[in-house]
């Protein structure tokens, strides 16, 4: 293990990989508090710069993107209140505040310094949980991948907005597009509609980047004053980071510190569930714990504190369930397991042990990313300030171009660019429609492992009934369709009888695989979930009037 | 009978979109060599997206009414009006794709990114100018890059093909 942390650290502090992930951070921060940008937009444009690239470096590279990116959006949030990304919304509750009141480089040093300390925790608990985790893949049968597949998209349709009906069928079309072209076990042709061009199917890239980039582009066009407009409001200026003081006052908050990293890393695990939903929860739980709730929303260092630490650990989860189990947890991990597919590396439970000096590397890449980060932030906030002065449509227009070229860059086939404008089209409709994207990405990327598990499974036994009845098969099915549910849970919650019961049964039904396990600690828990769901039922029988039916 | 909503114009195009791959999956060549055939996975997915389509018409038709009803025939100009940035951008891209082969990447991008930007943004002459300039420069820079610091090979196009390749 050593031998390999040390090749590993060799091949991450090599001078190219430094230049490489300075270069990424920087990217990051500035495309982070842009706002329209998304994270997963500066992931995606970064992709097609890393083909020639080593798989260290081109992760190393992505993955300083998204530290950056993670980073970035707090700036843009703190001096003028619009949050450069969802996933520092919560940022900005008090953020902005505290920069109004006059103190913006103590803002800004406190949400740096809580997106470090964040990022080291996510970190630490991937090098530790990962291993782990894989571990524990190693288990899962075909069937249990199947089902750990129709998990991820479920939850990441009902997690992904209001709509869960659209979000599942995202998801379906998804699974659709990856269905077209030649499969990977018979070699047959399929939905090529007699175009040769299809025989290969979508290339990953071009069918992302139109989904998600082409689309977010129209979108931020779409208004033709607001366009033509400079990003930000004039007046905009850089400030000075108060460091010194902005560690005092995180380190002074230690238990929000690692109370809202281990919400962003759990959320992070959870497939769907990103940095823009972890921030959010740990704010409400940072007010909710703390002695002075009225405080939160008027510039408190505890309302910046929670949703930047949070955020950066989110990260550190998504990357534990794309190393240790190949899934990928939201979009930007679907970009970093596109980006090891185009290096021939399959992420699966054994990419750890069968790819250890690529799997540290990008363990040291992500805890490293985050003292780049610091570095790079003051500097970043000028040339961000620069950038706000450019309107959006010059923006738009140029990127569009770039990729083209990123696109075409793949492959160097023209087929590949007309797949980016169909599906952009498609993308840009769908987002207009109201149909989340995040689903029908993970769907395209885990239609084929959805498939070759379905035909092993089959390969090995005909029998259906293994679907539901293996442990895991059947724990990752309670996890679907509790998540299904839970969209109409959080709409009737407090007001329906039925939502009372929603978490007692939870505990009963997913205790039942766990204790079919074997082993000692998981039946151990499964019982005690027994126990709690039977306890929670009882007590909510008994103890609660009767609410609506 | 009333005017159908937008959502209901959706999952009827989704239900007809089923029904032409569900059609096309009956055309998928079937194998003697493995337990499971080409075309069983496409189909359960095929089944599901039927089902929910099937769900989320019945779902809009009994919301119908709502925000999302289509508007009136006279707003057809303000529709347009609205998405035009969007129109543009698209109208412009798939030129740039059609003239890809003639023009090539370098030029073709250059045209592309003038174009787009004229048509979204200011359009007097000191705009041409800066857009010129911009498509040049962002274009000409990405070219380079990716050719020279790359080694990727990007359309020259038959018009303007340059006969000096690079590296």
């Amino acid at each position: 293990m050593i031998e390999n942390i040390a090749a590993a650290a060799d091949n991450v502090f090599e001078l190219h990989n430094l230049a490489l992930m300075i270069l990424g951070v920087t990217a990051g921060l500035i495309a982070g508090a842009i706002p329209g940008f998304t994270i997963a937009m500066a992931v995606v444009l970064t992709l097609p710069f890393t083909f020639g690239m080593t798989a260290t470096q081109g992760l190393s590279t992505m993955i300083g993107v998204l530290v950056g990116g993670l980073s970035g959006g707090l700036m843009a949030g703190m001096l003028t209140g619009i949050p450069g990304t969802p996933s520092s919304v919560a940022t900005t509750f008090d953020g902005f505040p505290m920069a109004r009141k006059g103190r913006p480089g103590l803002a800004l040093g406190i949400g740096v310094w809580s997106s470090f300390f964040g990022g080291i925790t996510g970190a630490v608990v991937l090098v530790t949980l990962a291993p782990q985790l894989a571990r524990v893949g190693l288990e899962f049968g075909p069937w249990d991948f199947f089902m750990l597949v129709v998990f991820a998209l479920t939850i990441t349709s009902s997690l992904s907005g209001k709509a869960l009906l659209k979000g599942i069928i995202a998801g379906a079309l998804g699974l659709l597009v990856s269905a077209i072209g030649e499969d990977e076990v018979n070699g047959v042709a399929r939905f090529t509609f007699g175009n040769d061009n299809l025989r290969q199917g979508f290339a990953f890239l071009p069918v992302l980047v139109g989904l998600f980039a082409f689309s977010q582009l129209l979108s931020d066009v779409q208004d033709r004053d607001k366009a033509a407009k400079p990003l930000m409001p004039k007046g905009t200026k850089a400030v000075r980071v108060e460091h010194r003081q902005a560690i005092k006052e995180v380190l002074r908050r230690w238990v929000i510190v690692l109370r809202s990293s281990m919400i962003g890393v759990f959320t992070g695990i959870l497939p769907g569930a990103g940095s823009s939903v972890s921030n959010i929860l740990a704010y409400d739980q940072a007010k909710k714990a703390s002695r002075n709730p009225d405080e939160f929303g008027t510039g408190t260092p505890d309302g910046i504190v929670a949703p930047e630490s949070s955020n950066n650990a989110t990260e550190g989860g998504a990357l534990i369930m794309m190393m240790a189990l190949g899934i990928p947890g939201d979009v930007v991990t679907a970009v970093m397991l596109g980006a090891l597919l185009i290096h021939d590396v399959v992420p699966s439970p054994s990419f750890i042990s069968e790819e250890p000096v690529l799997a540290y590397s990008i363990f040291i890449a992500f805890f490293f990313a985050h003292f780049i980060m610091v570095t790079m932030q003051a500097a970043c906030l000028r040339v961000f300030v620069l950038i706000t002065r450019i309107p959006m449509y010059i923006l738009a227009s140029v990127i569009l171009a770039y990729c083209a070229i990123g696109v075409f860059a793949l492959h160097n086939v023209g087929f590949d660019l007309w797949t980016l404008f169909i599906f952009g089209i498609i993308g840009y409709l769908m987002r207009n429609l109201g149909f989340p994207l995040a689903p029908m990405i993970l769907g395209v990327v885990l239609g084929d492992i959805a498939e070759l598990n379905l035909n092993r499974a089959w390969s090995i036994s005909d029998n259906v009934a293994l679907f539901f009845t293996r442990p895991w098969s059947a724990f990752f099915l309670v996890l679907a369709v509790f998540s299904a549910v839970f969209p109409w849970f959080q709409r009737d919650r407090g007001r329906r009888r039925w939502t009372l019961f929603y978490l007692p049964l939870f505990c009963l039904v997913v205790a039942f695989p766990l204790i079919g396990m074997g082993g000692t600690v998981r039946p151990v828990i499964g019982t005690g979930l027994l126990v709690i769901g039977a306890y929670l039922s009882w007590r909510r029988r008994t103890h609660t009037p009767a609410a609506g039916t | 009978m009333g005017r159908l909503s937008k959502d209901a114009l959706v999952a009827i195009f989704l239900l007809l979109f089923c029904g032409v791959f569900l059609t096309a999956s009956f055309h998928i060549r079937e194998t003697n060599y493995a337990s499971l055939g080409a075309e069983v996975w496409p189909r359960i997915v095929l089944t599901v997206l039927t089902l929910l389509s099937m769900g989320y018409l019945a779902q809009s038709l009994r919301h119908h009414g709502g925000d999302d009803e289509l508007p009136p025939r006279g707003a057809l100009r303000s529709w347009l009006h609205r998405y035009q940035n969007a129109f543009w951008c698209f109208f412009w891209f798939g030129l740039f794709l059609l003239g890809l082969p003639y023009l090539g990447m370098l030029i073709g991008g250059c045209l592309f990114v003038y174009a787009t930007l004229t048509s979204l943004g200011r359009r007097d002459w000191r705009g041409h100018g800066l857009h010129a300039l911009i498509a040049v420069l962002s274009v000409g820079g990405m070219w380079a890059l990716f050719t020279y610091g790359l080694n990727v090979f990007l359309p020259a196009g038959e018009i303007f093909s340059m006969n000096w390749v690079p590296g």
